[in-house]
């Protein structure tokens, strides 16, 4: 079974956007809930790289582990999913998370913030495969349509690369290789506890 | 020891996570460009480009720019959140467990060593001295079932999905879990106003002095035979007061901050944060099952102070002698409930 | 720990659960919405406040399959890049968007603005109905209303004060068959002011390259990029303006390791992923080639032998190089004399290297003459005319490109076909309609203090006024405007109020115009700035997403876009607004003789093959919507690299992608396009070609023509003018033409039969020839060091109007005044007054301004579009960390950024960043919706307000035009900015 990541190619990464918006696009996410955003570093300065960020389905998610209701599952995918049913909305999740994933329909904690919402790599949630729940809580679920989550395959410089882990490292190695330069693979190390070497 | 166990790991978990908090300074410092700024000459981007590596030498987090309002999306990476992870997932369960089990597990060692302290009915006086007047013991027992709800749900975040979860399945385990987040949030409100009063009412009477250190060094009463004299509070309670303020403020104010989160703090101050007000929380609920014991099954006669609000004359003079001076001296006959002869044995 | 299995059932698609609700007609895309579990509110407590409440989803039911998915294909509206739009729509709803695998030129990628283009169709922001102002109301009225009231107005004004007292701004947006509607639509009323948004892109990018090799276009592609080893981005930042391009440019310096130079003052988004970065001070681009070119001829790197066969005077260009020695470029531009001669040295020996500009570089008052040295420094390479090289310039708005070829300029008619008499004969024979009954339509200009009169033929032969100045000819006295009477009407469609420079003075004309009609899906700038009470039209149009029709991307490559839904609410696309004016105007019958109208709906492909009847000057004849419409379903078939499908493909065999032109003949001999321009590796037939002999064959002497060089398979070996009669005559090669073209022709030419050209053939026999001989129909020329036609026929530096550098005016001051464009351009008076005013002084920081990735020129589309307007929600102004701290400014406060003329100001946040260098400033040109301060939310009409509004940059831009095509300078003036 594939294990599915993230890898964001800096230094194919414009901060276009364009995945930010794809992914509003694909879930009708509301405004003020961005499920990936993209950061830039060294803004304005020599050495800027800008890195598109969101849910990086982390191995031993810490956001799965601090949830004090166990909200969150692992798919065979390695995906990182959880239950909207379940959720309480009490925020530690974003406290554990090392990417800000988790977002909350509100910024107060008065009763509850709001059920977590995040990046489902496409795939939605608990409820059965491409049904009409499951697309109003989560989403569409194009993993089970056999398609990739929609902001890497909209990438405009194909900076953002998803699929099996193994294979987009693999991607990116030629990549290095072949140009000569590379910035590494952005938040592995801390999501996955892996580099990749090249 | 186990306070002492449990302080060092919050200092060691808050030591590890302060540097990252807060201020994204050290980020800005670095400028590779020349001060005037005109023209970057040898500017080669590609070459020149920052890598992960490279960011995290310079400050524990990689933050940068971004458009969006919401700040805290210009964090690229905080690995602070693994340390969270593991002192939540990892530390906070035994520590919750062994403080709080320890706690048990010494007071019913102490019963079982000393049983129940009883007054002898035949020393009892018959006579009623009122120790708390109704505003006192109304805030006491809001306060106290404030506690006792926001400790269970406080215990639920902890231990619920690992005892509960597995009982009730995920679906009902959900549901109660959000009512025990509603009442955790809204309750704290009635709790906090509650620790206010207690400190209006009672920080007079709890200025420890020199009679306390003698009650101390009498152990209590339990250390030579003649009892200490005390006053209103003794210094056993005048520190469940102490702890109450003290802990009830600082679950206030680090409860506070999770209720407006990042108003003040980052999410390293979250998790900072976070890590208090849970090791506090475990400590005061160990403290106030202490207090519990002692107010009902540790001591005879205790729990009428706060039930009735009324104790014996016999009692009060055993263990509050100075105090009942002090009243008897402000009137004649007391604020003693005394219009009626209590009955005869 | 929940798991689940992924996989197995992966029959039923999202839409097929999204269509399960449409079926049911119970949902739209809204409903989804608030249904979702995403909306705020719906979240809280509902679900889950009832102990126990997890709700089992209900699977939904697989006998509520609603009907199947279509998939519709069109072109994304942002930008010139061309990037298929591939929408999954369900019972007439556009539920989703899929990756466009298939397009060579996307590859399946968008920008932010492409990744949220649905939101533009349903968007709740969009103007829903015609409105008018009452009373400075904004009031609902019919169509037929607005039709009758705004038709009633412009013959009451047309009668009063002339043709030409109306504006007619067409739009970069339009279909190429909306733009050539337009540019027709404007003849047939009488008037050459028929403008659109290139006037303020690269209007000197046409102009400066077609004047010096033929044409005014890109000549290689995107695509071709990826060929290149040397790529010099200057005044452009395309990973903000054209992000997909850079997936082009990225994999070239990826693959060739090439070298990627960015020159900017800005260190932009582009520039993070340059190889090189050079740091230029603004309006200083001619120093920058000259002093790259001056090491280029200092060390012999030229390439000596292309510029003998296919370059005219290139030894006036090196007199004038040779005053730009390495210190004189130091001191002008900034840039350090070293690192301008690795640069050159790169850009000369490793090769190809290809030149990319945007409007960094022309939108200045030098624009053209920009545009000519950078055109020049390709030529002394010999970097034009192959794989890999070229002048690769980026257009700005989805059809740009179209537009202007298909004449919605002031200066030409459809294909750049002259405003001379030949030019509206061969028109007025297209368009089946007397030449006499056009002229009848112009006004004629009786004589007045300070100008000559006009007659109604030297009327229709005179450019008409730019858009860069239509307010001028609205505010200026009556005696300064060289036509019957000032502009009284302005008719606007799809183009945005606050793009113009000096807008204190454009809100005056605004205020000043007696009818002000918008036409747009949004109500745009003009419909929110003004005080006007009455006499203010809105008329709600379509985006192109919601119609047929075909576009030109910045390659030249044109893509049928297919209509995805029914235009949205009342809004009516622009052919049939277009029909319903001229119908009561009362000319539709002679304008659409040849073109379908079905229920008041010209039909797109009609008017195509229209266009394919008279384009042959541009080599629009070949690109029938039949051969458009196949392109697009075989996308998948075209090489990502040389944009060619194989040869044996059965519909587009040997095609490149989108045909583009020029496209020779008629549909039926199946030219593939020309992918690359002046290639002369190629048969003409494979898409080969040589520079166009334009410009006569003899000047001073010396030939015209190229000499050794031809392109492949030409049976003539040398130069050659362009291709008529005559000269099939002398070649004998009048016999190839078939009786029935000889006969065309000859009906044509009338009495002089030898003059009908390959532009002017309508038969095609002269093209067709051309092509099996192998010559290009245009000749073989060469390009021109020297274009003498133009005011400076070498490029000479001139300081900015509003120059940072006093001390440098004396020697490089700009043009003296003159009329242009039927206005006064008092440039030198105006930039004489800033040196003497010591204006430099009070405003020491010089301002540019640019594109972010989220939004598109004026702005007012992708502003209310929520996905993007949440990416930027604040108009902001970059400004160095130096200058920062000497005024105390902190990172995100606001501030006031005044400007140099009309006592402007502008409170914007400041961003304080060292992208900017000490001494400038750049402002986005998005936003608009604020005034000097002020909110102006309330004037929109209701709920077709933008989600963000801001102050326009242009509020404190200033004076300053090119002189051969009015090209306002936005990209350099002054300004001081002061804590707010």
């Amino acid at each position: 079974m594939a294990r599915m990541k993230f890898l964001c190619d800096a230094d194919r990464c414009i901060e276009c956007n364009a995945c930010v918006t794809a992914c509003k696009n694909e879930h009708e996410v509301p405004w003020g809930i961005n499920r990936r955003r993209v950061v830039t570093l060294n803004d304005g300065k020599p050495g800027e790289r800008s890195v598109s960020m969101a849910c990086m389905h982390c191995t031993d998610a810490p956001c799965a582990a601090v949830c004090p209701v166990n909200c969150f599952y692992t798919t065979a995918d390695g995906v990182v999913l959880h239950s909207k049913d379940i959720c309480i909305g009490c925020g530690y999740c974003f406290y554990a998370c090392p990417f800000g994933a988790p977002q909350y329909p509100r910024v107060g904690n008065f009763g509850s913030r709001g059920k977590m919402d995040k990046c489902t790599y496409c795939s939605g949630g608990p409820e059965p495969d491409l049904s009409t729940a499951e697309y109003e809580k989560y989403g569409s679920n194009r993993l089970a349509e056999g398609k990739l989550p929609l902001c890497a395959e909209m990438c405009s410089t194909k900076a953002l690369l998803a699929g099996d882990g193994e294979m987009i490292a693999e991607i990116y190695k030629q990549r290095v290789l072949k140009r000569g330069y590379g910035s590494g693979a952005w938040g592995w190390k801390t999501a996955y506890r892996e580099t990749v070497a090249i | 020891m186990q306070r002492v166990a449990t302080l060092l790991g919050a200092l060691l978990v808050m030591a590890a996570l302060w540097p990252a908090s807060g201020l994204d300074m050290s980020a800005r410092a670095q400028s590779p460009i020349q001060a005037d700024g005109q023209n970057p000459m040898g500017a080669r981007p590609t070459a020149d480009s920052v890598n992960e590596e490279f960011l995290f030498k310079q400050s524990p987090k990689i933050t940068g720019r971004i458009s969006i309002p919401d700040g805290k999306a210009a964090n690229l990476i905080q690995p602070q959140g693994r340390q969270y992870q593991m002192f939540r997932e990892g530390w906070l369960p035994w520590i919750g467990a062994l403080v709080i089990l320890g706690m048990l597990a010494a007071l019913a060692a102490f019963f079982l060593y000393r049983g129940r302290i009883l007054t002898d009915h035949s020393q009892e006086s018959g006579k009623k001295i009122l120790r708390f007047n109704a505003f006192e013991r109304f805030t006491h027992w809001m306060t106290a079932v404030c506690f006792i709800i926001l400790s269970l749900s406080g215990l639920n975040y902890i231990f619920g999905k690992r005892l509960l979860m597995p009982l009730i399945g995920p679906d009902a385990f959900g549901a109660l879990a959000q009512w025990a987040k509603y009442s955790h949030v809204y309750l704290a409100w009635p709790f906090m106003l509650g620790v206010i009063f207690m400190v209006v009412v009672w920080v007079r009477d709890n200025i420890p002095n020199r009679i306390d250190w003698e009650w101390i060094k009498a152990g209590g009463g339990f250390i030579g035979s003649k009892h200490p004299h005390a006053g209103r509070f003794n210094a056993g309670q005048k520190g469940v007061f102490w702890m109450v303020a003290g802990f009830g403020a600082a679950m206030g104010a680090t409860g506070l901050m999770m209720l407006f989160p990042f108003a003040v703090f980052d999410v390293n101050g979250m998790q900072v944060m976070q890590v208090i007000h849970s090791l506090i929380g475990v400590v005061f609920i160990a403290g106030i099952l202490a207090h519990i014991y002692i107010g009902t099954l540790g001591m005879k006669g205790a729990y009428d102070a706060m039930g009735s609000g009324k104790v014996d004359l016999a009692w009060a003079r055993t263990h509050h002698d100075l105090w009942v001076e002090q009243e008897q001296a402000r009137t004649a006959s007391g604020p003693q409930v005394a219009s009626h002869p209590a009955p005869a044995e | 720990m929940l798991t689940k299995r992924k996989g197995g059932e992966a029959s039923r698609s999202k839409h097929q659960a999204v269509a399960a609700g449409l079926a049911a007609g119970v949902l739209d895309r809204r409903d989804f919405l608030r249904k979702s579990g995403l909306t705020a509110g719906a979240l809280a407590a509902a679900g889950s406040l009832q102990l126990g409440s997890v709700r089992k989803a209900e699977a939904a039911g697989s006998s509520a399959v609603g009907p199947d998915t279509v998939i519709k294909k069109n072109i994304c509206t942002h930008c010139s890049v061309g990037c298929t739009v591939t929408a999954e729509v369900v019972n007439g709803v556009w539920v989703g968007q899929e990756p466009s695998w298939a397009s060579p030129i996307n590859r399946g990628t968008h920008c932010a603005k492409g990744a949220a283009i649905r939101e533009l169709v349903s968007s709740d922001r969009r103007l829903k109905y015609p409105m008018k102002l009452e009373g400075g109301q904004w009031k609902r009225i019919s169509w037929e209303q607005a039709i009758g009231e705004i038709g009633d107005k412009l013959t009451a004004l047309r009668e009063k004060h002339g043709a030409d007292s109306v504006y007619w701004l067409g739009s970069a947006k339009f279909t190429n068959e909306a733009a050539y509607l337009m540019r027709k639509f404007g003849a047939f009323w009488g008037t050459n002011s028929v403008d659109h948004q290139a006037r303020i892109c690269h209007s000197t990018t046409v102009a400066g390259v077609a004047n010096t090799w033929g044409y005014g276009a890109q000549t290689n592609s995107y695509n071709d990029i990826r060929n290149a080893k040397t790529m010099i981005i200057i005044g452009g930042n395309p990973a903000e303006a054209h992000p997909i391009s850079m997936q082009h440019v990225l994999s070239g310096k990826e693959i060739n390791r090439a070298n990627m130079i960015v020159i900017d003052p800005r260190f932009t988004r582009t520039a993070a992923h340059a190889t090189e970065y050079v740091r230029i001070r603004s309006g200083t681009d001619i120093p920058v080639a000259w002093g790259m070119l001056w090491h280029i001829f200092e060390n012999g790197w030229e390439d000596k032998e292309f510029i003998r066969q296919r370059v005219y005077a290139m030894d006036d260009v090196r007199k004038e190089v040779a005053r730009w020695t390495p210190d004189e470029v130091e001191r002008v531009t900034g840039v350090p004399g070293a690192q301008l001669r690795r640069v050159a040295e790169m850009f000369a020996k490793e090769k190809p290297a290809t030149m990319i500009w945007c409007m960094g570089n022309t939108q200045h008052t030098v624009g053209t003459a920009n545009v000519r040295a950078l055109c020049i420094l390709c030529l002394a390479t010999g970097n034009v005319g192959k794989p890999g090289t070229g002048a690769n310039i980026f257009r700005g708005h989805t059809n740009v490109q179209g537009a202007t070829d298909l004449g919605l300029d002031v200066t030409s008619l459809p294909l750049y076909y002259g405003l001379v008499e030949g030019g509206w004969r061969h028109w007025a024979r297209v368009w089946e309609v007397e030449y006499d009954w056009l002229q009848s339509r112009f006004d004629e200009i009786p004589a007045a203090p300070g100008r000559k009169g006009r007659s109604r033929k030297e009327n229709m032969e005179a450019p008409g006024i730019t858009s860069t100045r239509w307010f001028d000819a609205v505010n200026l006295p009556a005696e300064q405007i060289d036509q019957r009477s000032p502009l009284k009407a302005f008719m606007v469609f799809g183009h945005g109020g606050n793009t113009v420079t000096r807008l204190p003075e454009a809100i005056e004309g605004m205020n000043k115009l007696e009818l002000l009609v918008v036409a747009d899906p949004h109500p745009t700038t003009f419909a929110a700035l003004d005080a006007r009470q009455e006499n203010t039209y809105l008329l709600p149009i379509c985006t192109s997403l919601e119609m047929d029709g075909c576009r030109t991307a910045s390659n030249r490559s044109l893509q049928w876009g297919e209509q995805i839904v029914k235009p949205a609410f009342e809004s009516k696309n622009d052919y049939e607004v277009m029909y319903l004016l001229a119908k009561k105007l009362g000319f539709a019958d002679r304008m659409f003789k040849n073109i379908k109208v079905e229920s008041n709906v010209p039909l797109a492909e009609d008017i195509l093959r229209e266009i394919n009847r008279g384009g042959w000057s541009t080599g629009y004849c070949g690109q029938s919507p039949e051969r458009l419409k196949a392109h697009m379903r075989n996308q998948h078939k075209f090489d990502l690299v040389t944009l060619r499908a194989p040869k044996d493909d059965p519909e587009v065999g040997g095609d490149y992608y989108g045909l583009p032109w020029p496209c020779w003949g008629k549909p039926e001999i199946r030219h593939p396009g020309s992918a690359i321009l002046y290639n002369t590796a190629l048969h003409v037939k494979d898409g080969g070609g040589t520079f166009r002999a334009r410009f006569g064959t003899e000047r001073n002497g010396a030939t015209l023509l190229a000499e050794d060089s031809y392109s492949k398979g030409s049976d003539l070996t040398d130069g050659y003018p362009e291709f008529t009669l005559g000269v099939f005559k002398k070649l004998g090669w009048d016999k190839d033409l078939t009786a029935e073209e000889m006969a065309t022709i000859l009906k044509i030419g009338g009495d002089k039969p030898d003059t009908v050209s390959w532009a002017t053939d309508l038969s095609g026999g002269i093209q067709r020839v051309c092509l099996d001989h192998g010559v290009s129909p245009f000749g073989n020329g060469k390009a021109r060091g020297n274009a003498w036609n133009l005011p400076d026929p070498v490029p000479v530096h001139r300081e900015p109007i509003y120059s940072p550098r006093p001390d440098l005016v004396a020697k490089y001051p700009t043009r003296p005044d003159e009329r242009q464009f039927r206005v006064p351009n008092i440039g030198f008076s105006v930039q004489k007054s800033a040196v003497e005013r010591g204006v430099a002084k009070s405003f020491p920081i010089i301002l540019t301004s640019g594109r972010l990735v989220e939004y598109e020129g004026g702005g007012e589309e992708t502003r209310s579009n929520p996905w993007l307007a949440e990416l930027q929600q604040d108009m902001f102004v970059e400004i160095n960390t130096g200058d920062a701290a000497e005024r105390g400014i902190k990172d995100g406060q606001w501030v006031w950024v005044t400007g140099a003329e009309n006592n402007s100001k502008t409170k914007v946040k400041a961003l304080v960043t060292d992208r900017v260098g000490k001494g400038v400033a750049f402002m986005p040109f998005h936003f608009s919706g604020w005034y000097q301060g002020k909110d102006m939310r309330d004037f929109y009409p209701k709920g077709a307000d933008p989600v963000v509004l801001g102050e326009s940059v242009n509020t404190v831009t200033t004076y300053g035009f090119d002189p051969v095509t009015g090209m306002q300078e936005t990209k350099c003036t002054l300004c001081q900015i002061a804590a707010a």
